[in-house]
């Protein structure tokens, strides 16, 4: 295995120093602000500077910052000579958000990139730093050794160079990473809302070529940062959406599929991979996908609890298992999953985070029937799967051979460290839920959704909401809690565009599939351990919360209050992250690639 | 806020229509849906939750809401056969008033259109609505027709004592937004 060590020396020759501009390079962790210094949040680190590096098959990413202290007119431009590295250059939005300013959105730019400070459409007064993020990806095939390479800024009728060199080491990131990451989504209203003309009708817009590839950009954006898309096409009250579902006609004994036009327009490029052509991670069908299925679709409520809904359930999801088999789109995991809460009044359980338990019995017959409705030898993988958190431990039990994907709370499944074991070895899949961090925590922060996943060894974990950046993300920004894309119209992009915080949360991720292939020689007990230390000084036992008295009363008498002060993980491993806290991991990788080779 | 018979008088000839037909649907809603039976959807445990307000535990209301399974499912089949009677989609939702002063109404029961004039999506309770105390007060159908492209019935859900315990909403769009609510 070879590795791409990247090293960037930053250093202005004394004869092209000029006072009034410089041109800085930082750290991914060390997110800049508009008047040349860094985040508050950020500030603090132990190690102002960090060696850059990936893997073959892998990024390295870094901060490129122009400073004009006069403002002015200038051009930036980034060159690297061999190798067959690939740059991205993107410009940082700088929101204001808590009377601070965070860069957070990353708008592509084409080198050399001229423009001004202030920023004319950041509108950020007396600005005089402009940051840009750089990823330089390594092809799998890149060659080792040594990149040289220039930053060049011009201002003021003079330019200056930033020299960058580039050593090689030996290793790759595997194509397939340890854990799924998923950003989850629900309904596609918001794309409407984003990316529809002025004047253009519902039915234009939701019908046209244009719509389905602003869900595979989606999509193809995610993939290409180590991650999947989720979109949940119904709504608690059991609503599909036209494009999450085939037409159906027909009632009873009678009701089947009528067409699936609108349903393979949007799925068929994601499950067979072609919207990823291109893409530098390859054409892969998604891993993972909703089904339309909930209380109300494809049987009709009326009929629960009589012959008609099994009957309407069966025939409609066989009808799916033979589309999607007849298709060949047997690498997806097609999921039965129920969203639905009472507290939205259309139904009588909760579909999601069960809390009283009577409600489980609703699994149980859902499960039966989907058995009924899929055949033992079918190619087509579905699965059921249950959003779990007050009664999960009951669930885990209760629900043993029925659900058999669990996504579930972090807070609560910290207290069950036997949970991981049990369920994978009866072949369960498990995530864990959680959303993003906002753009005012430390930027370190994002790492440790992945890490925690690969400490407890389980299978992946979901940020609810990714793609709700609120209704004026560039100038009144709420934080991003519930975003790691933002839509690019503003800038002419007909799509969605990254954030930093998506970028810094793949490179940890390819870090960790790295890391994550030594385990056959070093042990995975020993890479945790490892790695644990060097992230914050833990120890793999403290990222389990000791099971609480609490555990063992019925969770229908709880309250978020108990869980939270049963619950002391978050206050404990990441309450005092040190900002370099992934650098250090990431350098631990390294000295493992370079024993590797 | 207008009589359905007034309403009839003011709109187009197809708008019309569509009220009378839903008027008749509520006019049988409040015969066949069964006031005793949906005083028993509810938990006792839900209805002291629901009013709870905990800085440090911003949903010990809605974490706390319950309803018995089998009240609610029989007044679910019930609301969704009636919001059959029209070839039109059409949602009949349940809404009942909570012991408050001031008094607010809950939605109790939704349905597979997604619609109603009234409810907020997600909220948990709401304040009373004029058309709605109307109906409470006099007990006779209010037709709502104050947002344009929308039309919807109230009337009066009685139990067995021929009190007034609820009411049904008969809602529906001139043009539904099939993905509303789809999130």
């Amino acid at each position: 295995m070879r590795v791409l060590l990247i090293s960037l020396a930053v250093c202005l020759s004394g004869a092209q120093r000029l006072p009034s501009a410089s041109l800085e390079l930082l750290p991914e962790f060390l997110r800049p602000d508009p008047f040349g210094g860094i985040v508050a949040p950020d500030r603090g680190s132990a190690r102002a500077q960090a060696p850059l590096i990936a893997a073959r098959g892998g990024y390295v990413s870094f901060h490129l910052v122009v400073k004009l202290p006069d403002g002015g007119p200038y051009s930036l431009d980034l060159k690297l000579t061999g190798r067959n590295l690939q740059v991205d250059v993107f410009r940082e939005w700088f929101h204001l958000t808590r009377k601070r300013y965070f860069p957070d959105a990353l708008i592509p730019v084409n080198l050399p990139y001229r423009s001004q400070l202030p920023e004319p459409d950041n509108q950020v007064d007396k600005q005089t730093a402009q940051a840009f993020w750089v990823d330089v990806w390594a092809p799998p095939g890149a060659a080792p050794g040594v990149v040289e390479g220039t930053a060049t800024l011009e201002a003021a009728g003079r330019t200056q160079s930033l020299p960058l060199r580039i050593e090689i080491l030996a290793a790759a990131v595997p194509g397939d990473d340890p854990f799924v990451i998923d950003h989850n989504s629900y309904g596609s209203s918001w794309i409407a809302e984003y990316y529809r003309n002025p004047g253009e009708s519902d039915a234009a817009f939701f019908q046209s070529d244009r719509f389905f590839k602003l869900i595979h950009a989606h999509h193809r954006l995610f993939y290409e940062h180590r991650g999947v898309f989720h979109q949940l096409g119904y709504g608690h009250g059991g609503k599909v959406g036209p494009e999450f579902a085939p037409e159906l006609t027909g009632s009873g004994k009678n009701k089947r599929i009528a067409g699936w036009d609108l349903y393979d327009r949007h799925y068929g490029p994601l499950l067979d991979g072609s919207a990823f052509e291109g893409s530098r991670r390859g054409r892969k069908p998604v891993p993972f996908v909703y089904l339309p299925v909930n209380p109300e679709w494809p049987a009709s409520y009326l009929w629960w609890g009589e012959p008609g809904y099994e009957t309407e359930f069966v025939n409609v999801v066989s009808e799916m298992e033979r589309h999607f088999r007849e298709k060949g789109w047997t690498q997806t995991r097609f999921e039965l999953f129920f969203n639905h809460k009472k507290r939205y009044k259309a139904f009588e359980w909760d579909g999601d985070e069960v809390r009283f338990l009577k409600d489980n019995r609703y699994f149980l017959e859902f499960g039966r029937l989907l058995k009924k409705a899929v055949p033992s030898d079918s190619p087509v993988r579905f699965v059921f799967r249950s959003d779990s958190s007050w009664a999960m431990e009951a669930q885990f039990r209760e629900l043993a051979g029925v659900v058999n994907f669990w996504v579930c709370g972090g807070g609560e499944f910290s207290w069950f460290d036997y949970a991981p074991k049990m369920l994978k070895d009866r072949g369960d899949i498990v995530w864990f839920y959680s959303g993003p961090p906002n753009v005012a925590e430390p930027s370190v922060a994002i790492t440790k959704f992945p890490l925690r996943v690969w400490m407890w060894g389980i299978d992946g974990y979901i940020h609810w909401l990714t793609v709700s950046p609120g209704a004026d993300p560039w100038f009144r920004f709420d934080g991003g809690g519930t975003a790691l894309v933002y839509p690019g119209v503003r800038f002419g992009i007909p799509g969605p565009i990254p954030s930093v915080r998506l970028k810094l949360q793949r490179n940890a991720v390819q870090d960790l599939a790295l890391l994550d292939s030594f385990r056959a020689g070093k042990g995975i007990d020993a890479l945790r351990t490892e790695a644990a230390k060097r992230y914050n000084g833990s120890a793999p036992k403290d990222w389990w919360t000791p099971r609480p008295k609490l555990a063992d009363t019925p969770a229908h008498e709880w309250s978020n209050t108990d869980i939270a002060e049963a619950t002391d993980l978050d206050q404990r491993l990441f309450k005092k992250l040190d900002p370099s806290a992934w650098q250090n991991v990431r350098d631990y990788v390294i000295a493992l690639a370079k024993e590797a080779r | 806020m207008k009589s359905p018979w007034l309403l009839l008088a003011l709109a187009p000839l197809a708008a019309a229509q569509t009220v009378a037909q839903l008027d008749e649907v509520a006019r049988v809603a409040s015969v066949m849906v069964d006031g005793d039976v949906a005083k028993r959807i509810v938990t006792d445990r839900a209805i002291e939750s629901i009013m709870k307000v905990d800085k440090r535990d911003p949903y010990i209301a809605s974490d706390n809401y319950d309803v018995h399974h089998e009240p609610f499912l029989h007044t679910k089949k019930t609301l969704i056969r009636l919001s059959r009677l029209v070839d039109f989609p059409c949602d009949v939702n349940l809404w009942m008033p909570l012991p408050t002063t001031p008094p607010r109404v809950h939605i109790v029961i939704r349905n597979a259109n997604e619609m109603s004039r009234f409810w907020q999506w997600g909220a948990l309770h709401q304040e009373m609505f004029p058309p709605m105390k109307e109906v409470f007060e006099k007990g006779k159908r209010v037709a709502v027709a104050d947002k344009p492209g929308w039309i919807a019935i109230l009337a009066p859900v009685r139990d067995s004592l021929g009190d007034i315990v609820g009411l049904v909403e008969v809602v529906a769009r001139q043009a539904p937004d099939p993905r509303e609510n789809v999130k």
